[in-house]
């Protein structure tokens, strides 16, 4: 898996319409070591929204214009899976609850406290890192199926539902030699070292795979 | 015209018999003249006819000479023997082929035998034949004579007229036999002469004995005046031509005559049929003339330029004009000048050829004016108009009266109000008026002529309507008549009464029934209102849930009372006295004045107006008591009790649930106002924690430029600024809404507020006592935001009470002057009381110890009290539980401060 493009920088993506909130944000983020940019408006920040962005959003509930729960039902709707935290007023509790009923990670009542949004923002971003990688796998593989050749994605089919080298053989009509020589094709070309890692990424891109 | 000629006597005899005489005498003359030009005719054609027959006689003979000439030549040859048979045949054929009149020539020898005959094929004379009789005679005679012999005419075997010559043969004297020549009379007639002759006449050969031999024309019409005869020699014999004229295709000779004649009489008879018609004509015409003289209405021939042409004496009797005097005066004139325009409308259409009537004025001769119905009729082609004029002056007046007389009657009938109705001895109506129009709804026109059933009968009531009409008929109809319901054409019934009597004419007769018919509607309505109003009087005392009575002021006797009354209070109530039931009652001191005391003037006045409790049953009710005039005129006082109980409750329980809704609302607000200012504080709270954790997290990190956590301090001072001015702006917005402040009963409010309080007391069983000072002077408040502290501390005070012991749950609310200037308002609990750090936090917005508080109450309540110049002050209650006190300005105390400030 060296093969993996390196890692981007996460970016904490801090969305308020509040100035103060937005500079004081920053100062304490980036005091952390974080790197931080701010929209004033969720419009603003989903004109520069792009899917393969790395990090996380830290997001107002209540703004002016598009509010936060309907920028985050509009990223959900461009398919941008960077984690959502929601910053939450006096009586937006029930807003946040139901955020999170839709894939945010978390909320973060205000005013809160330092210790509180750093823990959130680093499982936030520990999330994403998480994601990425698993979708750049996926990607990968995906990438080296398209690689195998007609012969060599028949075979794989069958190593994958257990078939032993023999009952493959038999069922495509070669002989065993050349399911061998297929096989082992195979693995090299899926970067796989055993057939159980073979298997797990072969049905992380095609979970129907098994099912054959 | 005629008239004026006839009117001076008939004409002389004279002038009658003129024309037929000169037309006899033309006859005359005529037919003289006629003859006379006739017979100057007739003798000219006569003379023409000698004339023609001379011309044709000569012809004749000439050609007769010929042959004779031609036959003595012949004879001459023969005589000399120089011609033999053939050349005689070919001579004599020749001879005879040229003079077709002569048939045969023959040479008869003097043995009297035919020796040579010719034509050859003739058959009359035939070689060698003798001759016979007559013939041998002329033979003699010629040889005796030796001259040529004619023998008479004589009539063939064949039927031809023959007449013959005879010619003697001499040689040197010596007889040597004749030459015979034949003629045919009828060819002699008819070659002989020329055709234009035979056309004009009829030419005939007679024999001396008058025998006609031969005739040119078979015609007969012959003209026998025009008839000439002249001897015809040679031959002799007494032969003559006789020449008698055509009658050619010329009129008839008589013809003028007659036509003379024939005109003659129809001349004659057309003067005496136009005589006839004149006579006629005139003793029409003297008629005419008698009419227009002896008319007794106005007669007058009229130019269309308007001006009298011809006027008739009545003209002289009607309006006293001379009837000579009229013509050449314009009509016009003589109208009335408020007529004049329609009387010119009237000629102008007569100018257009229409007949017109009319009726207008004219003047009379002394100056008066009389009526005048014309009837005028124009003559265009004349250029007149006929006109006649009737003096409808009498007419004008007897009808002008006669209107006054019916419109005064037809008046009245219209004004009576009572129906008229008359009917003829068959029942039927002759006669309705207007009242009776009007009560029923249909037309006079509808309803004169009408039989039974008539329009008004309602269906259901035939039957008796048709029996009271047999009864009136017969004359029984009783004097009181007849009640009946009878219908209007809506379909609506009424009663009506109808009162019959004999309808009498002129000469005594009875003709008919006269009813008067009155609608008693309008009464039996009356009386039945009355009782239906009687009856709602009652139904509706008796339907009133209040108990309602009339009792005397005096005697107290109960004098009236409805079901409710009785009902409460027993069925026997009328004539007892009031005190007797036991009525809720005010005392005697209650009423406004001693209703013992009123007169009738002083009525109706109110007694008494207020809530009273039943003694017994301990019901509430609302009693209102009036003094009134009763109906026998004693004054008497009206009790009305109304149960209030119920509504007392309703009422309560309605201002609960009004209370309820105000306190929610108010929570709402307070809720909405309190969340708008945490979020709002939360921006500035979260920055500055950001700013000071940021500046933390670095200054432990070691890492950290002084200029820049200086930086992040003043941005957190600055936001620490911004929440203060959320604060200000919220204090601003309380102050804002409240400025109203006034002169206030302070027992009203703590009434109002206890009353609101109750309640609530009530459900968890805490007595509420009010302690105020009596005389307390007014203070200068809002009134509702005391209210709302007072409420919100005894509601507080209560609160605290929900764990204290039942017996011991008392609240005082206590209210008395605190020095000179202001009043004291104390609640006083006897809760759980207040710990020291509760008292501590008590005014911290937003602290609380209630489950469902906000926290605002007491902190707001402070705000008001402070608004009012006063403290809240918070004291332990020495027997348990908190005293919440503070202080109002009184407004004597405020009006001081507010004019020397």
């Amino acid at each position: 898996m060296s093969e993996l493009p390196v890692a981007p920088e996460q970016i904490i993506h801090v969305v308020d319409d509040d100035e103060a909130l937005r500079d004081s944000m920053t100062w304490m983020l980036e005091g952390n070591g974080y790197r931080v940019l701010t929209y004033e408006s969720a419009e603003a920040f989903l004109r520069v929204c792009r899917p393969d962005m790395a990090g996380c959003v830290v997001l107002d509930v209540r703004m002016p214009g598009m509010s936060g729960l309907e920028m985050f039902e509009e990223l959900g709707r461009r398919r941008c899976t960077l984690p959502v935290v929601f910053i939450t007023g006096h009586g937006d509790v029930p807003m946040a609850v139901s955020a999170l009923k839709k894939g945010a990670v978390d909320f973060i009542e205000k005013p809160f406290s330092e210790r509180d949004m750093l823990r959130l923002i680093e499982q936030c971003l520990m999330l994403e890192r998480d994601s990425r990688d698993k979708r750049l796998q996926e990607a990968d593989t995906a990438r080296r199926l398209e690689h195998l050749t007609q012969r060599e994605r028949e075979v794989l089919d069958l190593i994958i539902v257990g078939k032993l080298n023999k009952q493959i053989a038999d069922v495509l009509g070669i002989s065993i030699k050349t399911v061998e020589v297929h096989r082992a094709r195979v693995m090299e070309k899926m970067g796989a070292n055993s057939l159980a890692e073979l298997v797990q990424h072969v049905v992380t891109v095609e979970p129907g795979a098994l099912l054959r | 015209m005629s008239l004026s000629t006839s009117a001076r006597g008939g004409p002389p005899h004279w002038y009658w018999a003129a024309p037929y005489v000169a037309v006899v005498f033309f006859a005359l003359s005529m037919l003289t003249l006629v003859w006379l030009l006739q017979q100057r005719e007739l003798e000219a054609e006569r003379g023409a006819v000698v004339r023609d027959l001379q011309w044709a006689e000569q012809t004749m003979r000439r050609q007769m000479l010929g042959t004779e000439e031609f036959l003595g030549q012949l004879a001459r040859d023969v005589a000399a023997e120089a011609l033999d048979h053939d050349g005689f045949q070919l001579r004599a054929n020749q001879h005879i082929a040229n003079n077709s009149e002569l048939v045969n020539v023959a040479w008869v020898g003097t043995d009297e035998i035919v020796r040579w005959t010719a034509p050859f094929d003739t058959t009359d004379w035939l070689s060698g034949e003798a001759l016979a009789g007559e013939q041998i005679r002329l033979m003699e005679q010629a040889r005796t004579s030796g001259r040529l012999i004619y023998g008479d005419a004589y009539r063939t075997a064949r039927g031809d007229t023959v007449l013959e010559v005879y010619v003697p043969i001499l040689r040197g004297g010596e007889f040597r036999g004749a030459l015979v020549g034949a003629y045919s009379v009828e060819r002699m007639i008819r070659h002989l002469v020329p055709a234009w002759f035979v056309d004009k006449y009829r030419l005939a050969l007679r024999n001396a004995r008058g025998e006609v031999l031969a005739v040119s024309s078979k015609l007969q019409d012959v003209d026998e005046s025009l008839s000439v005869e002249l001897a015809f020699d040679p031959p002799g014999n007494g032969l003559a031509l006789r020449a008698t004229a055509l009658r050619g295709g010329g009129l008839p000779r008589a013809l003028p005559a007659a036509l003379i004649l024939g005109l003659s009489v129809l001349v004659l008879w057309s003067l005496w049929s136009l005589r006839i018609h004149v006579m006629r004509r005139v003793q029409v015409e003297k008629e005419r003339d008698r009419l227009f003289n002896l008319s007794l209405d106005m007669l007058c021939v009229v130019g269309i330029d308007g001006s009298f042409r011809r006027c008739n004496p009545a003209f002289e009797r009607i309006l006293g004009h001379a009837p000579d005097s009229m013509p050449g005066q314009p009509m016009i004139d003589f109208v009335h000048a408020e007529d004049a325009g329609a009387t010119l409308d009237a000629l102008r259409r007569l100018a257009g050829g229409e007949p017109v009537k009319f009726e207008n004025r004219c003047r009379c001769a002394d100056g008066s004016y009389k009526w005048l119905v014309w009837s005028i009729n124009p003559v265009c082609e004349e250029r007149l108009v006929y006109a006649v004029a009737h003096d409808i002056t009498g007419r004008k007046a007897a009808e002008q009266a006669l209107r006054a007389e019916s419109a005064f009657r037809k008046a009245m009938e219209d004004s009576v109000l009572t129906g008229l109705r008359a009917i003829d001895l068959s029942g039927r109506i002759i006669y309705v008026n207007s009242a009776f129009c009007r009560m029923v709804g249909w037309s006079e026109d509808e309803l004169v002529g009408a039989t039974a059933p008539f329009p008004y009968w309602p269906e259901e009531m035939l039957e008796v309507c048709e029996r009271n009409l047999q009864m009136t008929l017969n004359g029984q109809a009783p004097a009181s008549g007849f009640e009946l319901r009878i219908q209007r054409r809506n379909g609506e019934r009424f009663d009506a009464r109808f009162y019959l009597s004999p309808l009498i004419d002129v000469s005594g007769r009875q003709t008919g029934w006269m009813a008067s018919i009155t609608d008693i509607t309008e009464p039996k309505r009356v009386r039945a209102a009355l009782e239906a109003t009687h009856e709602r009087f009652e139904a509706v005392l008796d339907g009133l849930d209040a108990a309602v009575f009339v009792a005397d002021v005096r005697t107290d006797e109960i004098l009236f009372a409805n079901r409710a009354f009785k009902r409460i209070h027993g069925f026997d109530v009328v004539g007892h006295t009031v005190r007797g039931v036991a009525v809720p009652q005010p005392e005697r001191g209650d009423y406004r004045v001693d209703p013992r005391g009123l007169t009738p003037a002083d009525l109706p006045r109110e007694l008494f107006d207020g809530e009273l409790q039943h003694p017994l049953s301990g019901r509430w009710y609302h009693v209102r008591e009036q003094a009134m005039r009763w109906v026998d005129g004693r004054v008497v006082r009206m009790g009305v009790a109304t149960d209030s109980t119920e509504r007392k409750q309703t009422a309560e329980v309605a201002r609960q649930q009004e209370e309820r809704l105000q306190r929610t609302s108010r929570l709402i607000t307070m809720g909405e106002m309190a969340s708008t200012l945490a979020h709002e504080l939360n921006q500035p709270l979260s920055a500055i924690a950001n700013y000071c954790a940021g500046c933390v997290t670095r200054m432990q990190g070691g890492k950290w430029k002084p200029e820049d956590v200086l930086t992040a301090m003043q941005k957190a001072s600055f936001q620490a600024e911004r929440a203060g001015k959320i604060v200000r702006r919220v204090r601003e917005f309380v102050k804002k809404s409240e400025p109203r402040r006034s002169a206030v009963n302070l027992v009203d409010v703590l009434d109002d507020a206890l009353g609101f309080a109750d309640i609530d007391a009530r459900r968890t069983g805490i007595r509420l006592i009010a302690d105020i000072e009596p005389g307390l002077p007014p203070v200068f408040a809002d009134r509702i935001m005391i209210e709302q502290v007072v409420l919100n501390l005894i509601r507080n005070g209560l609160d605290a009470m929900a764990d204290t012991l039942p017996e011991q749950r008392l609240l005082v609310v206590r209210a008395r002057r605190f020095g000179d200037d202001a009043v004291e308002v104390a609640v006083i609990d006897r809760g759980h009381g207040i710990s020291e750090e509760g008292r501590q936090r008590l005014f911290t917005p937003f602290y609380t110890t209630k489950t469902e508080g906000m926290g605002m109450g007491l902190n707001i309540c402070r705000s008001i009290v402070e608004f009012h110049d006063g403290r809240l002050i918070v004291d332990d209650n020495p027997e348990g539980g908190t005293i919440f006190s503070f202080t109002l300005p009184t407004e004597s105390a405020s009006e001081r401060v507010a004019r020397s400030a």
